[in-house]
């Protein structure tokens, strides 16, 4: 999208500012509930407040919230629904040739009929149906606007009035303003919820109607990808080969080499730094080593295009390897280096958590400290270790950045790491960006390699937390 | 650091309150107070009772330790048999528990903390610099006050020692010492059947033998017990005195008690410790029925501590 | 014995060797990073400038003589350029010469001359002396990263331009500047005229977004979970939510983001908004962990005591409890404010890679943000943008560092008061 295309927008950007005026005002509006809320309370106290039941900012906020909270429900209800409805109206009122046309035509259809409406000339020549539904579009959108604002503050004022006008000194305004707040802690608590159902969601449907178009067994055993001699949108389901394995076989390689590097130089800085440095050495190197994990994907991504990949190849040219410029080495090097200190933080935690009093009991026993590290803490250690791995293997498997910019896009089903491989995460990035129509198979494929990717990394951090749930309950 | 908390966390208890300094100086002040009311007119110049003996197992000479600037031991001079039980008591942080570990060298392992002075073994400086602390450890053992089994299964536990000091040629060979530990440390009825479960899953006392076998399996010369008892019951307490009178024909036993009354049954000899300073040594039974110094005889008729 | 104890000591000295060369290994491949970027980005600071004596021709801007903006505005500059280097270089006559000679300058300068004859119009008909800014081949030549030596087919400066390089310079009239287009400009397809400026402000914008949406609701989801939640089933599957919530790739979330936010919602594709609303979803888990944590470390007795003097359980936690926390909620959100600005792989999803000049002046404008350029920029063939690459990550990792060592201050700081 150019800058150019960006003023085209304006009636999209119009609305959302309409919607910002009307919760500004709402937020004004409560305020000023709050304010008189206040001044009520304390009118009815008579200027004496321990009449009251609750304190005055107590019967003002309870004010502000019943004029601003059912206003503002109606508000993200109808920014919500309002696309949905407005896109069903629109299309009930179609002629019979266009609704009878399968979900994915229509569907483009739809998307033309908003461009329009929104300003955006389609190449296509245009439909004198589709001019008028773009038209009935847009002044529905109008209307909804206006209607939106009559009823959000009538709302607003409406029932501000009533809670202002019920205001009574033994009413107990706190405990229901506590009520309410509890209750919004609550809604905010429950977020996370919502968001991992919108992941579960919108990565399930999708992958849904791919898997319509290519059947799962396909999609999981077939040894061939190449969606980019797929389909043209008319179509649907042609010749293009989705299956993922050279995908698993890729990411595979490249965590291993991950893990390969970072496993071991990982957790032995975390024993040296727990057990053999001194204090001073460990208060510099700590910091040092969680810049390292502070650090964007991206500039791993870079260095390791830039730096890693061209030195990996010239030294195998040297020594006669021929290796890819995007070799499977460099990518999974560079992430290696990036997971060192997430392997060494979470090694570091579980180590320390290792009483004191099994190293005193192998050092009484005459142990040096290498046995008792490797005898002792080690396998006490075990447990939380492996779910630290498991976690960085997940990490791994959902780096994005690095192998974009440092793995190839050829799906080769090679297990050797001087060639070029791609993941799945690169493929996402590649089917997602760009031109894409919605409905192809090649944009869905990307959401079912998503879903893929997100339920895999869901059991391995599953498995993780409960890992280190356990082990913690054994010390403590 | 984790290693000093470990330490100074008996001496020094945090208090979760915002200002807590505030409140630790008073206590820290109130303490001084009752401490010099105690010893008011009687500071504490030489240990009484015999310190010397002919041809001790240990000997001690102004042995003092100190944990950054702040002085826990002062000049100890402390001889210890052959074949005896030697008790030590006193009152929480008076340094007995430091002073033990100074007998196998556990204080190397507290990084800012310092140890004066010589401890003879056998003729042996310990504290030189050609001791190795690792060869020292074999011969001087060490109990703890909590259990600390590691975490594998019993057999795996006392074939710990052994095995990193190469005692066994052979797998058989291995299993006889532990068989043997076992026994001697009276668990071996007990767990025969189930040698290889985890070493934690035995009862308190359980465990406390357990560890008191794997410090045997190398055959130490001396044992050192720190409170070996604080954390277990009345009747696994008496099964550890038991042991302990059937481990002294082969072996010295040091032990910290907390608990006069066992060391009164168990020791031939006892000494008692006062904020660092050690103020008497003894025959069990002179220290128990006429002690000579008054601190002792405050601590024993239960007017202190 | 001996000889088994000496056996046994070596292999103490080895493995702690291991220990030691892990972490040498970790910090030489931190200075490697750092040594490599700076290596690489610090020339992008400067840029090089070409001075010309540029006679405003009024006959070729203004043929008319009306002054008018909107004449001047669409006037051909580029004509006025080539006559200031003509001047120059007189002796350049061949066509093909001439067109070379042209583009040692950059298209920008133009623009430039433009800009400056619309704030001053009255400098029309004088001659004018003006730096404006070289090709970007130039200012790689300068810098040396265009070797001279290197044979004539291999370089992308002729042997005769070269010439006329050497006589600008022996003339005084190339230099080096302050690079300040790098930081007030947007994207371009010159690497001279490209610039971080656009992707500086949608960063900007971006977290904006995310702290205004994270922050309330993750200290509200905190205050919820570890002061009033009831212990049930539902907090349980709550908090595993937000542990795994933790640990989703990121590209999923992107995958949220496009699927839910762009379709579903119809919000605007590239949008700060859109960005926002992904990164602060990645961002509150971090927060909410970082809350619980902060939270539990208040003692009990200042809960306690604020009941005891008859608050209510919302006024105890609401006027004691979470005010002690702050300081590490905060540390927490700075935490996770960091990582959103680094974050990358989701906002190629909401499409936010477009290429775009413009600087975004509001959260619904298509914008990119700093990682996303600095993705953009390292794909670009161009000799000139591997250089602005490494700067932008230099500028990224500059606020990075910044960010984090607050956080660091901040919980020093307040450890102590505890």
């Amino acid at each position: 999208m150019t800058g150019t295309e960006r003023d085209k927008l304006c009636p999209l950007l119009f609305i959302m500012q309409i919607t910002l005026i009307i919760f500004s005002i709402l937020l004004a509006l409560s305020v000023a509930a709050y304010f008189f809320g206040c001044r009520r309370a304390v009118a009815i106290a008579q200027g004496n407040i321990r009449n009251l039941h609750s304190l005055p900012e107590h019967y003002g906020f309870y004010a502000a919230i019943w004029c601003g909270l059912p206003a503002l429900l109606v508000l993200g209800l109808w920014t919500v629904f309002e696309t949905p409805i407005m896109t069903h109206l629109v299309v009930s009122e179609l002629p019979r040739t266009f609704q009878e046309l399968e979900p994915g035509r229509l569907n483009l259809v739809i998307n033309d009929i908003k461009n329009m409406a929104n300003g955006i000339i389609v190449s296509e020549e245009t439909d004198p149906n589709l001019l008028a539904a773009a038209d009935r579009y847009r002044s529905l959108q109008s209307m909804g606007q206006a209607a939106l604002a009559v009823v959000v503050l009538t709302l607003a004022l409406g029932c501000g009035s009533v809670a202002l006008y019920l205001i009574r000194a033994k009413q107990r305004a706190r405990n229901r303003v506590e009520t309410i707040v509890k209750g919004l802690l609550f809604v905010c608590s429950c977020i996370a919820i919502l968001a991992t159902i919108g992941i579960v969601l919108s990565v399930v449907f999708e992958s849904i109607r791919f898997f319509k178009l290519v059947p799962v067994s396909d999609f999981l055993f077939g040894l061939k990808w190449s969606p980019q001699t797929a389909i043209r949108v008319d179509q649907v389901g042609g010749s293009g080969a989705f299956g993922a394995v050279p995908l698993f076989v890729g990411t595979l390689l490249i965590s291993l080499i991950a893990m390969v590097v970072s496993v071991p130089v990982g957790l032995m800085s975390a024993i040296y730094l727990s057990e053999y440095a001194s204090r001073s050495f460990r208060a510099v190197a700590k910091p040092l080593l969680e810049i390292l994990a502070g650090i964007p994907t991206v500039v791993y991504g870079f260095f390791a295009a830039i730096m890693v990949a061209p030195f990996i190849r010239d030294t195998g040219s040297r020594f006669g390897f021929d290796v890819a410029s995007e070799s499977a080495l460099a990518a999974g090097l560079v992430m290696g280096i990036m997971i060192i200190p997430f392997v060494s933080s979470l090694s570091d935690d579980v180590i320390n958590a290792v009483p004191q009093s099994l190293r005193d009991g192998s050092y009484a026993l005459g142990a040096t400290q290498s046995e008792t590290i490797q005898r002792v803490v080690i396998p006490a250690a075990l447990p939380g270790i492996v779910s630290g791995i498991l976690l960085a293997v997940s990490r791994a498997v959902g780096e994005t950045m690095i192998v974009v910019m440092a793995a190839g896009l050829s799906a080769n089903l090679t297990l050797n790491p001087f060639e070029t491989v791609t993941t799945v995460t690169v493929q996402i990035v590649t089917l997602l960006t760009g031109d894409q129509e919605f409905d192809s198979a090649k944009t869905l494929a990307a959401f079912a390699l998503g879903l893929l990717l997100f339920t895999v990394t869901l059991i391995l951090n599953v498995i993780a937390l409960y890992i280190v749930r356990k082990y913690r309950e054994e010390y403590e | 650091m984790k290693k000093e908390e470990h330490i100074m966390g008996k001496i020094e208890p945090a208090i979760p309150f915002p200002n807590s300094r505030f409140v630790h100086q008073q206590t820290l002040k109130r303490g001084r107070a009752i401490r010099s009311d105690q010893i008011a007119g009687q500071e504490i110049q030489e240990t009484v009772g015999e310190i010397r003996l002919d041809d001790p197992r240990l000997s001690c000479r102004d042995v003092s330790v100190f944990y950054g600037d702040k002085q826990a031991l002062r000049g100890i001079n402390l001889d210890i048999g052959r074949h005896e039980v030697f008790a030590m008591i006193g009152p929480s942080g008076c340094g007995k528990s430091t002073f033990l570990r100074c007998f196998n060298r556990m204080n190397d392992t507290i990084s800012n903390c310092r140890v004066t002075g010589t401890i003879m073994m056998d003729g042996r400086d310990i504290n030189h610099n050609e001791t190795d602390p690792v060869s020292l450890r074999v011969r001087v053992g060490m109990v703890f006050q909590k259990p600390n089994p590691f975490p594998k299964s019993i057999w795996e536990n006392v074939a710990f020692g052994p095995r990193i000091h190469h005692l066994a040629k052979t797998k058989e060979g291995l299993h006889e010492i532990v068989v043997k530990s076992l026994q001697q440390a009276g668990l071996w009825d007990e767990v025969k059947d189930r040698l290889h479960q985890a070493g934690l899953g035995l009862s308190g006392g359980q465990q406390q033998r357990l560890c008191i076998a794997r410090t045997i399996a190398i055959h130490p010369e001396v044992i050192l017990m720190d409170e070996p008892c604080s954390a277990l019951d009345p009747i696994a307490t008496g099964k550890i005195e038991e042991l302990i009178n059937t481990l002294r024909k082969d072996y010295t036993i040091c032990i910290v008690t907390h608990s006069m009354q066992q060391a009164s049954r168990i020791s031939d000899r006892t000494a008692y410790f006062h904020l660092g300073n050690l103020v008497e040594v003894g025959e069990t039974k002179k220290i128990f029925i006429n002690p000579l110094h008054p601190l002792t005889e405050d601590y024993i008729t239960g007017r202190l501590g | 014995m001996n000889k088994q104890l000496k056996k046994r000591y070596a292999a103490d000295l080895r493995f702690r060797i291991y220990g030691m060369s892990a972490v040498a290994m970790s910090l030489l491949f931190l200075l490697l990073l750092f040594v490599s970027i700076i290596g690489k980005g610090y020339t992008a600071f400067q840029q090089t400038a070409l001075l010309l004596d540029v006679y405003i021709d009024s006959e070729t801007i203004d043929p008319e003589g009306t002054r008018d903006r909107a004449v001047l505005s669409s006037a051909d500059f580029g004509a006025v350029i080539k006559q200031a280097m003509q001047k120059i270089f007189p002796e350049v006559s061949d066509r093909r010469d001439k067109r070379a000679l042209y583009r040692l300058v950059s298209s920008g300068a133009e623009f430039k001359l433009r800009d400056q004859v619309l704030a001053h119009p009255e400098q029309i008909g004088k001659t004018l002396p003006i730096w404006v800014p070289a090709d970007g081949d130039v200012d790689m030549l300068m810098k040396g990263s265009i070797a001279r030596d290197a044979s004539e087919t291999d370089r992308p400066l002729k042997d005769k331009q070269i010439a006329w390089i050497d006589h600008l310079i022996s003339e005084g009239r190339l230099k080096k500047q302050w690079n300040t287009t790098f930081f007030s400009a947007g994207d371009s397809r010159d690497p001279e005229l490209a610039g971080i400026g656009g992707a500086l402000a949608g960063s900007l914008l971006t977290l904006f977004v995310t702290l205004l949406l994270s922050f309330p609701i993750g200290v509200a989801a905190a205050v919820y979970l570890e002061r009033f939640a009831p212990r049930n089933r539902w907090t349980d599957l709550i908090e595993v939510n937000i542990n795994n919530l933790a640990a989703v790739p990121s590209i999923v979330f992107g995958l949220l983001g496009l699927a839910v936010f762009i379709n579903l919602f119809g919000l605007p594709r590239s949008a700060p908004i859109v960005g926002g609303l992904v990164l602060s979803l990645m961002t509150l888990p971090t927060i909410i962990i970082a809350g619980r944590a902060s939270l539990k470390s208040v003692p009990p007795s200042i809960y306690e005591a604020a009941l005891a003097i008859g608050a209510s359980q919302m006024q105890a936690v609401m006027h004691h409890v979470l005010p002690m926390a702050m300081p590490g909620i905060m540390t927490g959100t700075i935490i996770g404010m960091a990582r959103a600005l680094g974050e990358t792989a989701p906002l190629l999803m909401i499409g936010m890679v477009a290429f775009i000049v413009d600087i975004p002046g509001g959260i619904f404008d298509s914008s990119t943000v700093l990682p996303v350029q600095i993705f953009l920029w390292a794909d670009s063939p161009e000799r000139g943008f591997m250089e602005r690459t490494a700067a932008a990550i230099m500028v990224l990792l500059l606020f990075l560092i910044v960010m984090n060592a607050t956080a660091v201050i901040l919980r020093k700081r307040f450890e102590g008061h505890r």
